[in-house]
């Protein structure tokens, strides 16, 4: 597997940091984590870089990136993305986004379809379907999140999450908690909170705008996914213009973490095809 | 020394077989109105007759679809103490900034009851607790911005000749122009209600508000929550006067501590188990990193953790017992906290009726009626 490189990129809002590897002829391909804010540790892009060159920036507000205050709602997510396209000279890059990061990825596609030369998008939230609701992920405990997220409970990112419900399901232990302990994910759902706490998970102006994609566009959905039900990959796939859907099995929400192979397979395949 | 009885105005009537939080998602087909009707007249009552007593103020305050406190609006209970009391202060502690858009209806609000009680009122401010976020989807990372943007609005209303234009990041008003104004000039006295974030206590040491600490913690807890205000008021260059800090303490006498004990503790377990639980949910952004640290320390001693009697009476979570009990208690705790207010609520969970009124008239052993003279003279 490539090992991937640190870098620091300067942005309109801050310093922002962003991970680089592969040196492959052809699109690269940026990375856009969900609200989880993988890919500090992610194999997926690792194997990934093997096939093709792989930027995977940490949005604000994620890791050590700076200047989540400064972004206030999708709008201003999009227009950071615009801004760090610019300084990594990234002319018409391939997307994989991963449900907020897929979001975000759909919504530069939409008002700027001439930056993005290819997109992936892996459980996409972003739209609001009447009568196929996406789950809570603001107000539930980590376990149960895990639950929604992972298909395989004992994957190691599922355990973790389970082992922070034996603190919350005993108040006198919660002080056995550290700080240091909770920081990522107080992080992490912080700034989601800024992109998608009101209206959730959604931007009731995105479908309108979906004919407007012109790049060739994969949607992957895990085929156990609870949090997000399948009709939202369908909308995508089917008002995207040319976009196809693929169900993966034995994934669930977090594809790029469960079923990293198989889903540099597809990526892979789709890009050096359709894609390229 | 100031003394305030504070009413949560509790939903007294879960049933047994709801174990679930009681905030946010409690099904709202547990409310029976008749229940409503009840305890809203019976509650209110219990205030006015703090006045009778001889107390300097009675306070409210403000939570959302929730069974803890069942008063949405404390102004439209302010708008009518103001009418049943003539002397006492009354404190809605507070108005939760962000929840109205814009804010200029709390300068509207507060200034007609100001107006109504002529000149009684004392103007809470507070950010919202968690489940308010969630039961009114407003965005908690937008929750400091706004009650400070809004907090501005209300205080440029009051104090400002208009009509002048505001234009902010949340908020933009062409026309600010507040009818009526209010009678106290500049402006009503200003308390905030906070749990500790860093936030929240540095801006009222910044305006020279008064900080009331919310209770259900530790003792520890709120020694700490004070020396941050008093430290932030030295940071702002000068000493935090005691009027400028609050405590708010459950408080129950009866004759002896068993009795008292005997009497209140399925009431106190009641408030503890059945309309704590889901208090505590903080929604994302909500409280910066750098309070959320200092805040966790307290976490471990919230109530909900608590298991015995004993360990509720160490930590000072409620104080009960013979009114020699409660008055070294209460004076001991407000000297080691110097707070020059007493916020003391006599109600608490299903505490009936003829367990609140009849209490308060509980006669301390020199014979001075609850609270008012006698406490005043051992903690002053």
């Amino acid at each position: 597997m490539a090992a991937l490189t640190e870098s620091q990129v300067d942005t309109r809002v801050g310093k922002v940091q962003v991970r680089l590897g592969g040196e492959h002829a052809g699109r690269p391909v940026v990375y856009l984590h969900s609200a989880t804010g993988e890919g500090a540790f992610l194999p997926f892009l690792e194997q990934l870089a093997d096939r093709v060159d792989v930027v995977a920036p940490a949005f604000p507000g994620f890791g050590e990136s700076e200047g989540i205050e400064q972004i206030d709602d999708m709008e201003d997510a999009t227009f950071h993305l615009l801004d760090l396209w610019d300084q990594l000279a990234l002319d018409a890059p391939a997307v994989v986004g991963l449900s907020l990061g897929a979001w975000m990825a759909v919504e530069l596609a939409t008002r700027y379809p001439e930056r993005v030369g290819a997109l992936v998008l892996v459980s996409p939230v972003g739209l609001h379907i009447p009568d196929a609701p996406v789950g809570d992920i603001f107000g539930r405990s980590p376990g149960e999140m895990a639950e929604d997220l992972f298909h395989d409970q004992s994957h190691p990112m599922a355990q973790l999450m389970h082992s922070f419900d034996d603190y919350r399901s005993d108040p006198a232990r919660m002080g056995e908690l550290t700080f240091e302990m909770v920081k990522p994910v107080l992080q992490s759902m912080s700034a989601t909170a800024r992109l998608a706490w009101d209206p959730y998970l959604h931007d009731p102006k995105l479908r309108k705008r979906l004919h407007r994609v012109t790049a060739p566009t994969l949607v992957v959905r895990g085929a156990h996914d609870t949090l997000l039900p399948r009709a939202h990959a369908e909308v995508y796939a089917s008002e995207i213009p040319g976009a196809r859907l693929v169900e993966l099995p034995d994934a669930a929400h977090l594809a790029p973490v469960e079923r990293p192979e198989a889903l540099v397979e597809l990526v892979a395949a789709f890009l050096e095809g359709d894609g390229s | 020394m100031r003394f305030f009885s504070f009413h949560l105005m509790p939903y007294p009537a879960l049933p047994d077989s709801y174990d679930g939080p009681a905030w946010v998602t409690v099904p709202n087909e547990l409310f029976d109105p008749a229940v409503g009707h009840e305890v809203y007249n019976r509650y209110l009552d219990e205030l006015v007759y703090a006045e009778e007593l001889g107390f300097d103020g009675v306070c409210i305050n403000e939570h959302h679809q929730n069974a803890y406190g069942i008063m949405p609006s404390p102004n439209l209970m302010a708008s009518i103490l103001a009418r049943q009391t003539e002397r006492v202060k009354i404190a809605v502690v507070g108005n939760a900034l962000p929840l109205y858009d814009p804010p200029t209806r709390v300068a509207e609000e507060f200034a007609m009851i100001d107006n109504i009680s002529n000149g009684r009122l004392i103007a809470g401010f507070v950010v919202g607790g968690g489940p308010e976020y969630y039961s009114f989807s407003i965005n908690p990372a937008h929750a400091r911005e706004k009650f400070a943007e809004a907090h501005d609005i209300i205080l440029k209303a009051w104090t400002e000749p208009g009509p002048q234009e505001y234009v902010g990041k949340h908020y933009r008003l062409r026309f600010l122009n507040t009818w009526p104004r209010p009678v106290q000039q500049p402006h009503p006295e200003i308390w905030v209600p906070g749990a500790g974030s860093l936030e929240t206590v540095e801006f009222v040491a910044k305006h020279r508000y008064a900080y009331m600490g919310i209770p259900y913690f530790h003792i520890s807890v709120f020694d700490r929550m004070f020396k941050m205000f008093r430290d932030a008021c030295q940071q702002e260059g000068y000493e935090a006067a005691p009027e400028q800090a609050g405590w708010l303490c459950p408080i129950f006498v009866a004759e002896t501590d068993e009795e008292a004990r005997r009497q209140y503790e399925e009431h106190f377990w009641y408030f503890v188990r059945r309309l704590l639980p889901g208090i505590t949910i903080n929604p994302p952004g909500y409280t910066s990193l750098r309070s959320y640290e200092g805040m966790m320390k307290g976490m471990g001693t919230f109530a909900l953790s608590l298991k015995t009697w004993e360990e509720a009476m160490d930590g000072v979570y409620a104080v009960v017992g013979s009114p020699d009990t409660v008055y070294e208690k209460l004076e001991e705790n407000l000297a080691r906290l110097g707070t020059g207010n007493l916020l003391g609520l006599f109600q608490l969970g299903t505490l009936p009726a003829d367990q609140v009124m009849p209490r308060l008239r509980q006669r301390f052993p020199d014979g001075e009626p609850m609270l008012d003279p006698a406490l005043s003279k051992g903690a002053a």
